[in-house]
């Protein structure tokens, strides 16, 4: 089966939603659970468009790069819709063109077809986050998103000025072939930088994402948070290790902005009373990891920390979401007891956030072993030395351990006055697979070894046309 | 000579989204610089021949017959048609987030809606 279905029918099914409103939700959960379905059947190939062979047309890459980041945006993506689906049927047309967006910015590999799918996926992520009914919060998010795409396209431009080609492969091949120095094409990879660090959640260009995950419900909050995070960090990833070419000093400036957004992130998050806004500021914390190690060019842990941050995002923001929908605040104080009722959710929510903080049993524990002792066995020339980076993600980690444990704590005792909240079935059902695939992964380790190093051989032998 | 104007409209365009507290004159600032940015695309494009000819639209016509003409590169123009689209869309999303705001606060003054 061709992947090039995995844009065209939702993109259609959006269409049809907005003429047949009534089937809309039930055609929302169809296509989004055929999408799931079809990935099974998605060929590994470069699918050309309209007969224009690269780098004259658009093409579609699916290697195993695209396909793993396909598999877990269908999967969390389905999970978010089927879980929501009753108590926002007006979204459905929107969704569909949202799955459109993602699935197109995953697969790719034209850098400005890249913007247009950026652009669309954008659109789809303002709209839904008007369910928060804080307009002003999303007017930011839409300022900040769109200057950022604009910048992106003015380094886009300039590249394509340069070289010629808006084809991802032929251009790094083009750079590489012409000899051009890295410090003459810093400026329009340092534009693109910026423009993606706005989606993905990188120090100075985020001030929106407080704002919307701050104010988010079940449907807005595990979208932006896990969906789109889980995206954007895969896409920006491709180009980091596929395209962008950096000169030593703009590393440098990289370096400096991925550590702040680690520690600032962190600190935050250790400062806030809020449990939503806890969780934000982890999720930037995690995605500026993502991007420190997409820049080092570890890829294979890349994708496996930005997939499991997606996974584990989604379970903490749905569990989370619901039970301020009900008790009508995201105090630590008003929810404490949470988990005494609902011990199910409480354990995979448990769960879930050990993993984040890198307990040994589950998989993040594997993702930050293999990430520390790949920075400290590089013979890369990292900025500030070898010691840097880890003692950083040492140190960030110990503070993640400290406000995630204080959390679960005042989250799991206090049995006097505790919320009741009920949970849905499909989300205790759910929130147990995810729990037990983060111990079982965690433990018997080897699957998730291949697979990564799998994935970072194939980048390194560089991309398909 | 036009790139200059084009990066001046997009720091023009970047200074009034720094400067202005009024959604309308926000979106206003975000409408100049995606202008600024179209005509900096377009103006890619463009090509001088080496004894100073202009290049001419890329169609061939009966009177433009011939491929060996002097063109100018067609596919700026198809990339920025495509970002005006989505431009508009983002501009007609703006408006109609500014018209919520109007109704929840009864201003499009940031400053004057007591929220951070």
């Amino acid at each position: 089966m061709s992947a090039i279905y995995l844009i065209a029918v939702p993109l259609l099914a959006a269409f049809i939603s907005i003429l047949v409103k009534k089937v809309s939700p039930y055609l929302l959960l169809l296509v989004s659970a055929a999408s799931v379905v079809a990935m099974y059947f998605v060929d590994l190939e470069t699918i050309v468009i309209g007969g224009f062979t690269a780098p004259y047309g658009i093409s579609l890459v699916v290697d195993r790069f695209s396909q793993a980041g396909l598999f877990a945006v269908n999967v969390l993506f389905f999970l978010v819709v089927a879980l929501n689906i009753n108590n926002y049927k007006k979204m459905s047309s929107i969704l569909l063109v949202a799955l459109a967006g993602l699935n197109g910015l995953l697969l790719t590999g034209d850098l400005f077809n890249l913007f247009v799918f950026l652009e669309v996926s954008g659109i789809a992520a303002y709209l839904i986050t008007t369910t928060n009914k804080k307009p002003l919060a999303t007017f930011n998010y839409l300022v900040a998103g769109t200057v950022g795409s604009s910048l992106y396209l003015l380094g886009l431009i300039l590249l394509y000025a340069m070289f010629g080609t808006l084809n991802m492969a032929d251009m790094s091949q083009s750079i590489a072939d012409s000899g051009v120095s890295a410090a003459v094409v810093s400026l329009p990879f340092l534009l693109m930088f910026i423009g993606f660090g706005v989606e993905a959640k990188l120090l100075p260009f985020n001030s929106w994402v407080k704002g919307i995950l701050g104010h988010s419900n079940s449907l807005s909050g595990p979208m932006i948070a896990s969906v789109y995070a889980t995206a954007m960090g895969l896409v920006f990833g491709r180009l980091l290790s596929e395209v962008f070419v950096f000169d030593d000093k703009v590393t440098l400036i990289i370096a400096v902005v991925v550590v702040l957004s680690v520690v600032a992130g962190e600190a935050m998050a250790y400062a806030s009373t809020k449990v939503r806004e806890i969780l934000l500021f982890s999720s930037i914390a995690q995605a500026a990891l993502v991007v420190l190690l997409f820049v080092n060019g570890f890829v294979g842990w890349a994708i496996m920390l930005a997939i499991a941050n997606g996974v584990t995002k989604f379970l903490l923001f749905s569990v989370i979401n619901k039970a301020t929908e009900v008790v009508g605040s995201d105090e630590i104080s008003s929810l404490k007891g949470l988990f005494v009722n609902n011990k199910i959710i409480g354990v995979s929510f448990t769960a879930a956030s050990l993993s984040i903080i890198g307990l040994p049993l589950f998989v993040g524990f594997i993702i930050k072993m293999k990430m520390l002792e790949s920075l400290f066995t590089s013979t890369l020339v990292l900025p500030f030395g070898n010691y840097f980076y880890p003692a950083v993600i040492l140190l960030s980690s110990i503070v993640e351990g400290v406000y995630f444990i204080k959390l679960l704590v005042s989250l799991w005792y206090d049995k006097e006055n505790a919320p009741v909240v009920h949970y849905d079935v499909l989300l205790k059902y759910v929130g147990v697979v995810i729990a037990l695939g983060l111990i079982v992964y965690g433990v018997f380790q080897g699957n998730v070894v291949d697979f990564a190093d799998s994935l970072g051989a194939i980048i390194l032998q560089g991309g398909v046309f | 000579m036009l790139q200059y104007a084009a990066i001046f409209l997009i720091m023009l365009g970047l200074y009034g989204l720094l400067t202005q507290r009024n959604i309308i004159k926000i979106i206003l600032s975000l409408n100049i610089l995606e202008i600024g940015l179209n005509v900096f695309i377009i103006s890619i494009g463009f090509v001088i021949g080496t004894n100073g000819e202009i290049g001419i639209a890329p169609i061939l016509t009966s009177t433009n017959n011939s491929s060996a003409l002097l063109f100018v590169d067609p596919l700026p123009q198809a990339l920025v048609l495509t970002a005006i689209v989505i431009g508009v869309g983002t501009t007609a999303l703006g408006l109609a987030l500014a018209k919520n705001i109007y109704a929840k606060y009864g201003t499009f003054n940031i400053d004057e809606m007591g929220e951070e």
